[in-house]
């Protein structure tokens, strides 16, 4: 059996590498006679073969036995041992194993799952070896081993050289030679900034003989702000950013000032555990700050489906669902996903410890609010003081102002009519969905259609009713919290109609004709602007409230405040032309007529009042409010009791009714037009009542069973103790110190950005099913290092670029190819295709195009139009291309739809923000190709690399070709190659020269020095170098 | 020195000859194949070149697979299932238990009845009903099987299209497509193994993840083609450049890469080469089989098709095209079926719109003796209530009943199977759910449903999900 067992592990030596032994001294034994680690070899297998029966999921175990924990495995089973540690012929699961029979034998033929004869000899020889157990590995908090002795001691330039050394000598392999500083620096540029470098950064750091000269580099490039874009895409990936709602409608949504977060907070080297926390809970900080909210733009990647006919808790659902996906993948490198149904197979969480974990985040509004840039708050900051020190100077201007601010103050208390508050029901069967709130208002959710009439009715125990009221109120799922569904908050309500009936006598009906609307706020007559327009593109009118009782469906009452005052809540009153309603009781059937949005309600085009409430009253005067709501609710808080901060506000409102102060009032109102807009983002926002979360029977939410409270899983940390069970703490909860996988996580996934792998090569999943770590002593190292250095990710970068490992020849000969075709024992660096986005940035850097700005709204470089058209795209959708610098911005900034990806990303396997994304795949493919060859933009970067290398005119055409080359790939052309580029170059002008037409073709767009042919035949030779491999290669 | 202009040396050279075929991430998916267990013990080409065509589990029906997806959800009571009854109890109220639990998108469920609008009857040899608005279908219902028993869990758009074609109704999955390029590979060298073509009113609901690879490596996603010059993204030279310069690109770039390849040693770059060269041989093929003016005046006229335009028809012809060239799947989306109102003129539209070259590709294909090799499927992401929506002419989406029908390799043509209760409301016999109609179509194809698995996050995920695979075996011949 020995030697069977020396032959199996001869066959594969890549096989092999994952089972060597952890501690390995000088003399390394043969592999078969090191000792088996029971976490990484032995364990898999169990896993594997056996846990989805015999495992965690009480549903599905098999002969009530459990394979995955020790006390079962290890118990007492009516007289018999499942192993007998030391002999495996005498442990029945061994028995079993190995039954020649088929009906015997473990695991059934049927289960498709297999223990090969390598297998069971590894778990033969742990029985003998004594049965060592030990839980799943990285359920274990990393600890710090020391760091192995190595025979060459002189190789190691840090720790990570030595782990990954010790595992090398046990090879009979070494490192390969440093790479040579040219291929050197531009695989740091690439890694550190995604970007490659410029002819000058390389002659100067070749130039550089100081000692020190590659860490200053290492320091200028994570200076540079290009890292936190390079880095900030890699964390886009797993938080599944995308600049559309996905689903079917695929509206584009406000989202970046999410990704700027992310580009900023890495610039700063925010300390990871604080980085998570911020997007999971940041509203939650104590004075959470603006960036803090924005941060939590991360819980609200999910996608949205506001089709007509959905359920909108039914997609909250599956966005609660995308949000535990992504919290699994991207902080904690776990599948909690498999338990949303039923208890995991694998690892030990249950049903139950899912639901727990989703009602720590399960009781946010999906809320949207309004942010600034750093400009803009500025220029906020300066208008306000502006504004702050004219209402001062009033004040000083009218020493009895307190008397007539306390004298109006007692005239407009009770001057209101009393209000009855309407319940609403909806009568339409159009797909807006109305969700009553518990104050009888309605909130607008689901699909928006743009052009339509809501129709309510409301029974009334009262006659002689005057007028009724309409509140339009704000609420945190409104856009930048509403009143209204449009983009920026706003709404406009083209007319409201009045149909009464008596309850008891359907025959008694009359449409009631209003007389008067008044209001507390209108907007002079504006015309809308673009998209709110028709299929004509006729745009209608906003106005006074009187516009809602015309009868014209091209005007309507309008909002607008202008920006910084834009989503505030108002109300309009209509009175009757004379009092309406039957003893017998009314029953008012109110029509909301909104037909201001414009035709495509698909595209974010609606004008929909977002939530609203109606009430009646019998008062002959009602009127609208002119005092705002939050003006009023002051003033109903004892004048002692009120902040300094209400006073101003009340004193703010008060002013502008002082028929002395319009001068001041108008500079102030003129001050107010200076607001920046601002930007719209979707956040994650506590709500004030917890809601309930249910465990729900295989995961639907209609099937709701018992009541589940906040909580984790008891095989990971638990909760800390020193706040509320609430989102906040389990976001703290995710990056304590004793979390098992969260720091492994994230350093596997930095490791697997420059290697091309992690150390885990299942960096979604370091579980049970996952991969066993390659160098799991160094991943655990990392890990606690890097915890140890206060999440400190450049630090973490610095450390692994400054190794030897990282810094080794990427070259590769053909035996150690043989050997090791992953790299996955890193006797050389890593040489792989670069991501989509850096594919696209070199192209743009070499050419000297690229428009290195950074953050701002996601950009439109050319695409074929018909993408964003039907057939193609579900809807038309808007991508209007760039034609001015942000046509060559870098990638991280083009706009994505979801459900139309951006083609020259996706063919180099960008992932298009459907769910959370840890890993990418890397394909070469002829679609590729063609991209590279014949896009658009790749064309334009030909075109420009050309130009530039031509701008030069006293530069010699060796010297030209080799500045190309260079921009291209770094390194100087060898002799063969310039030979061969040269030649192409002739050939080119020969042939432009035959062929003008062409030459002019291509051309067409520069104004030249150069002769057409000439350049034509450089852009021919731009072309190739741009579509050479080691282009859009790191090496 | 290597000399660049002449053959790499030997190591490379064998890399690059491995490498024919598909390009391939070589590293990166030989991983992902290997860890999947898809190719474990194999030493044959799958685990270098995933796009290679690859032995089946078990001897194949079919070797291809078209899907006329007809999105929107087709009304099968105006189409199918012939419900007499219904119309009996047209404007009534449905009684109160058969709602029970039923959820609908825009309509209270709580509607009347709305009678079928079409007249039925019987066809062929073996008596298939279906309605007037199908007489080309009618023409070779002895060639199809109708299975009147479908149902799936979703009853709006996307979810509903994405469980059809991935199985979830939640993103993130493979589509079916990208399976079965992933079971068998691709048997064109020119062509992508999945191509995807969308007509109608609009795009499908569920996006490009409809045809999308999910977990599985991407090189199994869809290709979207379309009519005219550019059937490919980005398959024409950029203005000025000719296919001689196109050419001489080629070259000079294969020389550069070659040498590099001798240099640096990555067979990754021989895949390149390999990849530039396909790309190149794809510049004139995919051209080529979008060139309806090839096809004979019968043929055009027998689809409807008309060259140079955008149409399901010209579709269909083209999908015959690309089978016959050893494309493995293709998709054809026509979405238009959403019939909430204008029911009587959207299904006449649509029918005169898809029947004729539905029909014609299942003559076409029997004609020239692909229909054995070629499995058909038509169908849409679910059917539409018996209750009305709107006036009198509207109906919204209904999960619980709806009708598909499959022809070619494997198929029994002339069945029928399933049936639904007097409304069309419920599935009353053989049902049969999304996952066991995925089933089928992979068994039918050579594939073990059980067995088609990629691990990805600690599971061997698989197109049925946790179900056991069902075939519909009443469907096979």
């Amino acid at each position: 059996m020995a030697a069977r067992t020396i032959n199996l592990f001869a066959v594969s030596s890549v096989v092999m590498v994952c089972f060597l032994s952890q501690n390995v001294e000088a003399g390394t034994p043969a592999p078969s006679e090191q000792p088996l680690d029971f976490a990484t070899d032995i364990r898999p297998l169990l896993s594997d073969a056996c846990f989805s029966c015999h495992g965690p999921d009480p549903e599905h175990r098999e002969a009530e036995l459990r394979l995955d924990l020790k006390e079962t495995v290890f118990a007492d089973h009516n007289g018999q041992s499942l192993i007998v540690p030391g002999k495996p012929a005498e442990s029945l699961i061994y028995q079993r194993m190995t039954a020649t029979d088929e009906s015997e034998r473990m695991p059934p033929v049927d289960s498709g799952k297999k223990l090969t004869a390598s297998d069971l000899a590894k778990i033969r020889r742990w029985i003998e070896a004594g049965a060592p157990w030990a839980s799943h590995w990285a359920f274990q908090a990393p600890v710090k081993s020391a760091i192995p002795a190595v025979s060459k001691q002189e190789l190691i330039q840090n720790p990570i050289d030595a782990f990954v050394l010790e595992k090398l000598e046990q090879q009979q392999l070494s490192f390969s030679r440093p790479a040579d500083r040219t291929t050197l620096l531009r695989r740091l540029s690439l890694d550190l900034i995604g970007l490659p470098p410029s002819i000058e950064e390389i002659d100067s750091f070749l130039a550089d003989k100081s000692t020190d000269a590659y860490r200053k580099q290492v320091a200028r490039l994570l200076a540079s702000p290009h890292y936190g874009e390079r880095w900030g895409r890699l964390w886009l990936d797993a938080a599944r950013y995308a600049d559309s709602n996905g689903y079917e409608k695929d509206a584009p949504r406000e989202v970046w000032l999410y990704r700027d977060w992310v580009i900023d907070a890495l610039n700063q080297n925010m300390p990871y555990d604080r980085f998570i926390i911020e997007q999971v809970a940041g509203d939650l900080l104590p004075q959470a700050t603006q960036d803090q909210k924005i941060a939590t733009g991360f819980m609200r990647n999910s996608m949205l489906n506001e089709e007509g006919g959905i359920d909108p808790e039914e997609f909250r659902m599956a966005a609660m669902f995308d949000r535990m996906d992504t919290i699994g993948k991207s902080v904690l490198g776990l599948t909690l996903q498999c338990s949303q149904c039923h208890s995991h197979k694998y690892d030990p969480l249950t049903h139950e410890n899912y639901y727990q974990i989703f009602a720590c985040i399960n009781n946010s509004y999906e809320a949207s609010m309004r942010g600034y840039t750093d400009e803009e708050q500025q220029q906020r900051e300066k208008l306000f003081t502006e504004i702050d020190s004219i209402e001062r100077s009033l004040k000083t201007s009218m020493p009895d102002w307190p008397q007539r601010l306390a004298a109006w103050e007692k005239q407009v208390q009770q001057n209101q009519p009393v209000w009855h508050v309407m319940k609403l029901k909806n009568v339409d069967s159009n797909s807006q969905r109305y969700m009553e709130q518990p104050d009888h208002s309605m909130l607008a959710q689901g699909y928006a259609p743009s052009r339509f009439t809501s129709n309510f009715e409301a029974e009334i125990d009262a006659s002689e009713i005057t007028a009724i009221r309409l509140e339009l109120l704000n609420h945190p799922n409104l856009p930048a919290g509403g009143p209204g569904r449009a983009i920026s908050g706003l709404c406009a309500l083209t007319d409201i109609k009045l149909n009464v009936e008596n309850t008891e006598d359907a025959t008694q009906k009359t449409t009631i004709k209003f007389t008067e609307a008044t209001a507390d706020f209108s907007n002079p007559r504006l015309q809308l602007n673009f998209p709110y327009e028709d299929q004509k593109g006729v745009r209608g009118f906003t106005g006074p409230v009187s516009y809602a009782i015309d009868g014209d469906n091209s005007t309507a009452w309008g909002i607008d405040a202008g920006p910084g005052r834009l989503n505030q809540p108002h109300e309009a009153v209509f009175r009757a032309e004379k009092p309406f309603g039957y003893q017998e009781g009314s029953k008012l059937t109110i029509s909301l007529v909104q037909m201001h949005g414009g035709w495509n309600s698909d595209n974010n085009q609606t004008m929909n009042l977002g939530r609203f409430r109606i009430s009646w009253s019998n008062s002959p005067q009602a009127q609208a409010d002119p005092v705002p709501d939050h003006v009023r609710e002051i003033l109903a808080i004892p004048d002692a009791e009120r902040t300094s901060r209400q006073q101003d506000q009340v004193f703010s409102y008060w002013r502008t009714t002082v028929p002395e102060w319009k001068t001041e009032n108008e500079r102030i109102e003129a001050i107010w037009k200076q607001h920046p807009e601002g930007t719209t983002q979707l956040v994650y926002q506590e709500r004030p009542q917890p809601r309930q979360t249910h465990l729900l029977d295989r995961g639907d939410f209609l099937k709701q069973k018992q009541v589940v409270q906040p909580g984790v899983p008891g095989f990971l940390n638990s909760l800390p103790t020193d706040g509320p069970v609430n989102r906040l703490t389990f976001a703290r909860w995710l990056v304590d110190r004793q979390s098992p996988t969260t720091a492994r996580a994230i350093v596997n996934r930095v490791w697997q950005a420059y290697f091309g792998q992690g150390i885990v090569t299942t960096s979604e999943d370091l579980g049970s099913q996952g991969a066993a770590p390659t160098h799991r002593k160094l991943l655990d190292w990392l890990a606690v290092w890097f915890m140890d250095e206060g999440w400190d990710l450049k630090k973490l970068h610095t450390l692994i670029v400054t190794s030897r490992t990282y810094q080794q020849s990427s070259r590769v000969s053909p035996a150690l190819y043989t050997k090791d075709p992953y790299n996955r024992l890193l006797a050389r660096g890593p040489r792989y295709r670069v991501d989509a986005e850096i594919v696209r940035d070199i192209a743009l850097k070499a050419s000297g195009l690229l428009n290195p700005e950074i953050g701002g709204p996601s950009v439109y470089p050319p695409a074929p139009a018909f993408l964003f058209d039907k057939p193609a795209s579900y809807g038309p959708k808007t991508w209007n291309v760039e034609e001015d610098a942000d046509r060559y911005r870098r990638a991280i900034y083009t706009f994505r739809f979801r459900s139309v990806p951006y083609p020259m990303l996706q063919a180099f396997d960008a992932p298009n923000g459907d769910i959370s994304t840890v890993k990418r795949t890397r394909s070469n493919t002829p679609l590729q190709a063609l991209t590279t060859l014949n896009e658009t933009l790749f064309m334009e970067c030909a075109i420009s690399l050309a130009e530039t290398v031509l701008s030069s005119p006293q530069d010699s055409e060796d010297h030209r070709i080799e500045t190309a080359f260079r921009r291209c790939v770094s390194r100087y052309p060898a002799a063969e190659e310039k030979q061969v580029l040269t030649r192409f170059l002739n050939r080119q002008r020969q042939y432009f020269h035959e062929h003008p037409e062409e030459a002019t073709q291509i051309t067409a767009t520069k104004k030249l020095k150069e002769s057409t042919t000439d350049f034509a035949a450089w852009v021919a030779l731009s072309r190739v170098l741009l579509n050479m491999d080691e282009t859009i290669t790191k090496e | 020195m290597n000399n660049i202009n002449h053959p790499a040396h030997p190591i490379a050279r064998r890399w690059f000859l491995q490498q024919c075929g598909m390009g391939v991430g070589a590293i990166a998916v030989n991983q992902l194949l290997q860890e999947s267990g898809y190719a474990a013990g194999s030493k044959s080409d799958p685990s270098k070149d995933p796009l290679a065509a690859r032995q089946p589990h078990h001897p194949p029906a079919a070797k291809n697979i078209i899907f006329l997806f007809m999105g929107g959800g087709p009304s099968h009571l105006e189409l199918f299932d012939n419900k007499p009854v219904l119309g009996k109890f047209d404007g009534k109220l449905p009684p109160e238990d058969l709602l029970k639990g039923y959820r609908a998108a825009f309509i209270n469920p709580n509607s009347k009845f709305l009678g079928p609008k079409f007249k039925f009857a019987k066809h062929g040899e073996c008596g298939a009903e279906l309605s007037e608005l199908l007489p080309h279908l009618a023409e070779v219902v002895d060639d199809i099987a109708i299975v009147k028993s479908m149902k799936t869990d979703a009853f709006n758009h996307a979810p509903a299209q994405i469980q059809a074609l991935t199985g979830s109704q939640l993103f993130g999955k493979p589509s079916l497509g990208a399976w079965t390029v992933y079971g068998l590979g691709s048997e064109s060298k020119n062509l992508p193994g999945f191509v995807v073509f969308s007509s109608g009113n609009k795009g499908p609901s569920g996006g490009s993840s409809c045809w999308g690879s999910g977990f599985l490596p991407s090189t199994h996603q869809g290709v979207m083609f379309r009519g005219g010059q550019e059937p490919v993204l980005y398959l024409q030279n950029p203005p000025g450049v000719s296919a001689q310069l196109q050419r001489d690109s080629l070259d000079t770039l294969k020389a550069l890469n070659q040498n590099h390849l001798d240099q640096v040693g990555d067979p990754e770059i021989a895949t390149r080469i390999n990849s530039f060269e396909m790309a190149y041989r794809m510049q004139s093929s995919a051209p080529d089989v979008m060139d309806l003016g090839q096809e004979t005046r019968e043929t055009l006229e027998m689809y409807g098709a008309e060259p140079g335009k955008t149409s399901f028809a010209n579709n269909c012809l083209l999908a015959r095209r690309l089978v016959e060239r050893g494309v493995r799947c293709v998709q054809l989306f026509h979405e238009s079926w959403d019939q909430h109102g204008g029911l009587v003129s959207g299904l006449k539209s649509n029918c005169k719109a898809t029947d004729q070259a539905s029909a014609a590709l299942v003559k076409d294909l029997k004609q020239r003796g692909l229909l054995k090799d070629t499995l058909v499927v038509w169908g849409g992401e679910f059917g539409r209530t018996p209750m009305v929506q709107g006036g009198n002419d509207g109906r919204d989406h209904h999960p619980n009943a709806f009708t598909m029908w499959l022809a070619g390799g494997g198929i029994k043509g002339g069945t029928t199977i399933g049936g639904s209760d007097d409304f069309g409301f419920n599935v009353i016999e053989d049902e049969v759910p999304v996952y066991d109609l995925h089933a089928t179509i992979l068994h039918l194809l050579g594939l073990n449903p059980d067995r088609l698995s990629f691990r990805f996050q600690g599971l061997d995920q698989k197109l049925i999900g946790v179900n056991p695979a069902k075939i519909v075996t009443k469907i096979l011949a």
